[in-house]
């Protein structure tokens, strides 16, 4: 069961501020890396509620956050003020993201990737051909949300914005997961045996769970859209779930501190590394092993471990 | 009104520029040596001409993903511009955009809001193009676009800040179209890859082809980025009965394909007629004697047989092994010319250097080059070529010159 | 219209027997070691490099010999130094060492191979066509069939008639029971995981006369690679075949019939086979 101890709550606290210091401290590009770390984070968030606490690793939460994405954009294109169109977009993840987690309830391990995948790539390709949808050219003119005693045009206001969004998710999971439901989809990652046998429906629990999960994804592509102000099809393939997958294992699996130290580190050091080298692919790489060789239960999970064994 | 940007040029001074930018990426490492470089340069600077503001250029292209190798070639061809005009006091940055509008997007918006660029060059995908397009126009920074061939960029969505000195996918396919019903090729059957591109290339082609008095004996999209194997979509045209193949595929399709048409020995049935590309100097390597025959259509071509076109040709192979220059150096290297021309005029900063720019006409390596004022879209020859082996080498004879290429303005209004 | 429908099953066959290639390695690696190897796709790439540049030294015949020993050898290696400790920790470790894997193999390529995409000329017993029922087809993609015929029957053979097939049943079935009737799995699991990386290396100099070699072909050969391998059912040589052949009418047929749904009509069956038969569609004859 997920419990929030004090060294995960620090982290993702000290976490939250460094990012909020280096949003206020920092310089134009700055703030707009931490408004892609917040939204990032939102989606490693998503992926970790339904692969971390229940079992479900899915390779169309890309896709899940496109559809948020597009539902926001669409919805404002036809009129809506972003605070309703915010709901429509996620409510069209939601609904997408619920019809995957059905469709695929079924299956498990390896396959439930696969199905995901199919899923996911499907949305993709429909989104690539349909010229109502911009084709692969995208949508843009996509407005950002007008808040009280602050102009959202400004990067500082956003990055703000941002990581207040990042702290709604954050409290927003926490509470999911110490819920009767939140325990109940651990349960049926955990031992769906013992699960089934003291009556849990598992197969709705675990729809519902992703369901959840696909709401948050859609939160991450609202921000999306808002921040970078258009939408393109390249948000949707099955590539952009695969890193958001390395992301959370990078970061440490359910843990919840994991994918925020996961996406911060993980966005700094692309941007950083792609400064001096076109090859930073490279380091990145060689990062993803190195955590591996470590032992495995990424960078948070290590920092747990060591902690502990140091007060044993 | 003609400027040229700068006189003839030793050809030394570029191979240094260029073979030392083999080395790290400029503008981020080494500051010590390019900190004494600078301080040198100014100080020759203070003693030799007066004091002008510096122009801080942004440079958008991909320097990773599939794109890398096009990124690659254009700044080639910028910093090429550069070293001959000799200039120091422009300051050039460079961002990747991995060919991913999202990221595209962030770092053009990071060029012009935290770097102060006075102006943008690059972009090679036109989805790209359609992402940054706002943000330019907004911001009034002018973008000098060195591939990315989207016609609404230059048609119904249009800017005063954004100047296209490469094509238009109408501009290419559109003379293709009439030229082939000229030919008297009665029936085609097309193939591109599906996505906006290859559709509004095709389009452009099908509608002028059809005008000319051809027919469209069957339309086919293969799927964008999974379609290795052709064979399938050879077979399907082969039973159409057409009379030739029109068909455009750029990057590592071009060569597949053009090989595979070879192997399913189609030529001796089904001439193959494409937008150049397909054949282009950056691949007709690797095609070999498979690209034999193939007729296409580009805006340059490296066996032009003009004096601006030789000097250029060898001060290039000079500098890269004896390779030959691609369509996207000379985008790159006219991109250069274009920003020197408006600079020499006099004009400074964001808005001056946008409105002159459409000013700039000259004869470059592919011939007379201006900006059509009423959509800022380059006008400049189409030549229509046949892929030949010269000697065992590779190379294009051009078969027809169609002369000031001019798009219709496709319901672009100046703001 | 019978030239047209021999033509498209060739180009299906084809399209097979390089699909076979790369999964055979990657379906009973998993079936064996529970390892979803998601570098695979890379060592498919790797083939199709080293390949090319041994094949611009020594020609054709010998590429095809060298580039597969080549891979198998990378193979071997990778299994020794990592993939046998992450394998023993779970699937997370598993992806993020083989998406490491990937990202350095890519610019491991662009760095020594450069950023434009590169081919190679079929050997020239091979270069022209063969006349088949009124058409012509090239002879090298011919012998691409042949190949990966032979292939298939060999290891099929292998697997059901050999000493070391039936081990290797036994070691896919229960490997804990096969290591108490003393199999030695680890050494097995190596031979394996070599002879998958080798076939994958194979698979990727013998499309390059076909298709052409770039450093994106790692993660895009992936994808129809894990297609085939779930269809098929993991962990058996026939569940490859079958999948092989499966996916490879799919894309070629529906190219032909059906051009508007072919980019998602693989997607479609394999979304409908894991609805349908959540174990994959050859699940429960995983034996061959």
């Amino acid at each position: 069961m997920f419990r929030l101890t004090a060294l995960r709550k620090a982290a993702l606290t000290l976490t939250l501020l460094v990012l909020a210091a280096a949003a206020i401290t920092g310089d134009y590009f700055a703030r707009d890396i931490v408004a892609e770390i917040a939204t990032l984070t939102i989606l490693v968030i998503a992926l970790e509620l339904a692969a971390g606490f229940g079992g479900m690793v899915s390779l169309a939460h890309g896709a899940i956050m496109g559809v948020g994405a597009y539902g926001y954009a669409l919805a404002g294109l036809a009129g809506m003020s972003a605070w309703p169109a915010s709901l429509a977009g996620i409510a069209a993840a939601a609904i997408f993201g619920g019809a995957v987690g059905a469709a695929c309830a079924r299956t498990e391990g390896i396959f439930f990737i696969m199905a995901t995948l199919a899923f996911g790539q499907m949305a993709w390709a429909f989104t690539f051909r349909a010229d109502a949808l911009g084709g692969d050219n995208g949508l843009g003119g996509i407005d950002r949300p007008s808040l009280p005693f602050a102009d959202s045009a400004d990067p500082l206001v956003f990055a703000l914005y941002a990581l207040s969004v990042l702290v709604l998710v954050i409290l927003m999971t926490v509470a999911i997961l110490r819920s009767p439901f939140g325990r109940s989809l651990q349960a049926v990652h955990e031992n769906p045996a013992r699960a089934e046998a003291i009556g849990l429906p598992a197969r709705r629990i675990r729809i519902a769970g992703f369901t959840l999960s696909s709401a948050l994804a859609g939160m991450a592509g609202v921000l999306a859209a808002q921040h970078i102000q258009f939408v393109s099809p390249d948000l949707m393939i099955w590539t952009a779930s695969g890193e958001a997958l390395v992301v959370l294992i990078l970061g440490g699996i359910g843990t919840l501190a994991g994918p925020v130290l996961g996406a911060a580190i993980f966005v700094a050091l692309k941007h950083w590394a792609a400064g001096f080298t076109d090859h930073w692919h490279l380091l990145i790489g060689a990062l993803l092993i190195l955590v591996v060789l470590a032992g495995g239960r990424g960078l948070f999970g290590q920092l747990e471990t060591r902690l502990r064994h140091d007060r044993d | 009104m003609a400027s040229e940007a700068a006189g003839p040029r030793s050809g030394l001074t570029v191979a240094a520029l260029v073979l030392e930018r083999s080395s790290p990426p400029p503008g981020h490492s080494d500051h010590g040596a390019a900190m004494k470089a600078l301080l040198a340069a100014a100080f020759t600077t203070c003693l030799s001409l007066p004091a002008t503001a510096e122009t801080t250029v942004g440079l958008l292209l991909p320097a990773s993903g599939n794109y890398a190798a096009l990124g690659q070639d254009i700044e080639d061809g910028f910093r090429m511009a550069l070293a001959e005009a000799g200039r120091d006091d422009i300051t050039v940055l460079r961002e990747d955009t991995e060919a991913k509008p999202q990221t595209g997007l962030i770092r053009a918006r990071k060029l012009i809001m935290q770097d102060k660029a006075d102006v943008l060059v690059g972009v090679v995908s036109s989805a790209v193009l359609s992402a940054v397009r706002d943000v330019v126009h907004n911001a009034k920074t002018p973008l000098i676009v060195a591939n990315a061939g989207n016609s609404d960029a230059t048609g119904k969505d249009c800017s005063p800040y954004i100047t296209r000195v490469s094509f238009s996918n109408d501009q290419l396919n559109r003379p293709m179209g009439e030229w082939l019903a000229a030919q008297g090729v009665s029936s085609v059957y097309t193939l591109a890859p599906d996505y906006a591109a290859g559709q509004q290339m095709i389009g452009a082609f099908s509608a002028a082809f059809e005008e000319g008095g051809g027919e469209i004996a069957g339309v086919e999209f293969t799927p964008f980025g999974k379609t290795e194997d052709f064979g399938p979509y050879l077979a399907k045209a082969q039973a159409s009965g057409a009379e030739a193949l029109y068909v455009f595929y750029g990057g590592a399709d071009a060569i597949s394909f053009v090989k595979q048409y070879d192997s399913f020995g189609l030529r001796e049935q089904m001439p193959l007629y494409s937008v150049g590309f397909l054949t282009a100097p950056l691949y007709l390597r690797s095609q070999g004697e498979a690209a034999m025959g193939v007729i296409g259509a580009l805006h340059y071509l490296p066996s032009l047989d003009t004096p601006e076109n030789n000097a250029f040709t060898e001060t290039y192979a000079n500098a890269h092994d004896g390779n030959l220059p691609s369509e996207y150096v000379v985008a790159g290297y006219d991109a250069g010319r274009l920003l020197l021309g408006a600079l020499d005029s006099g004009a400074e900063g964001r808005a001056e250097i946008a409105a002159a720019l459409p000013k700039i006409a000259y004869t470059g390596p592919r011939g007379p080059l201006e900006i059509d004022p009423a959509t800022n879209n380059v006008v400049q020859n189409v030549y229509i070529f046949e892929t030949v082996s010269d000697g065992g080498r590779m190379t294009h004879r051009v078969l027809d010159t169609v002369r000031a290429v001019r798009d219709a303005p496709n319901g672009c209004e100046m703001g | 219209m019978t030239a047209f429908w021999v033509l498209q099953t060739l180009n299906a066959l084809q399209y097979a027997a390089l699909l076979f290639l790369i999964s055979a390695g990657l379906s009973v690696s998993f079936g064996l070691m529970g390892f979803v190897n998601l570098a695979h796709g890379a060592l498919y790439m790797l083939g199709a490099y080293i390949g090319i540049s041994v094949s611009h030294m020594f020609g054709f015949w010998p590429a095809l010999v060298l580039s597969p020993l080549a891979t198998a050898c990378i193979g071997a290696m990778l299994h020794l130094t990592l993939l046998r400790r992450v394998a023993k920790q779970g699937p997370m470790p598993q992806v993020l060492v083989s998406f490491g894997l990937v990202f350095i193999a890519v610019e491991l390529v662009r760095i020594l191979w450069g950023d434009i995409p590169l081919t190679l000329d079929p050997p020239a017993l091979l270069s022209s066509g063969v006349a088949l029922a009124g058409i012509s087809y090239p002879a090298y993609r011919l012998f691409v069939i042949a190949m990966g015929a032979a292939l298939a029957t060999g290891l099929y053979l292998g697997i059901t008639r050999t000493m070391l097939g039936a081990a290797l049943r036994a070691a896919t079935e229960n490997p804990a029971a096969a290591r108490s009737i003393g199999i030695r799995t680890e050494r097995l699991f190596l031979g394996v995981f070599t002879l998958g990386a080798g076939l994958a290396g194979l698979g990727g100099v013998m499309a390059v006369p076909v298709v052409s070699a770039s450093s994106s072909m790692a993660v895009t050969a992936l994808i129809p690679a894990l297609i085939v391998t779930v269809i098929g059912g993991m962990g058996s040589v026939t569940g490859a075949i079958a999948g092989a052949l499966i996916v490879a009418v799919i894309e070629v047929f529906g190219a032909a019939l059906w051009p508007d749904a072919s980019a998602v009509l693989v997607y479609l069956v394999l979304a409908a086979v894991l609805i349908l038969r959540p174990q994959g569609l050859l699940a429960g004859t995983r034996a061959a």
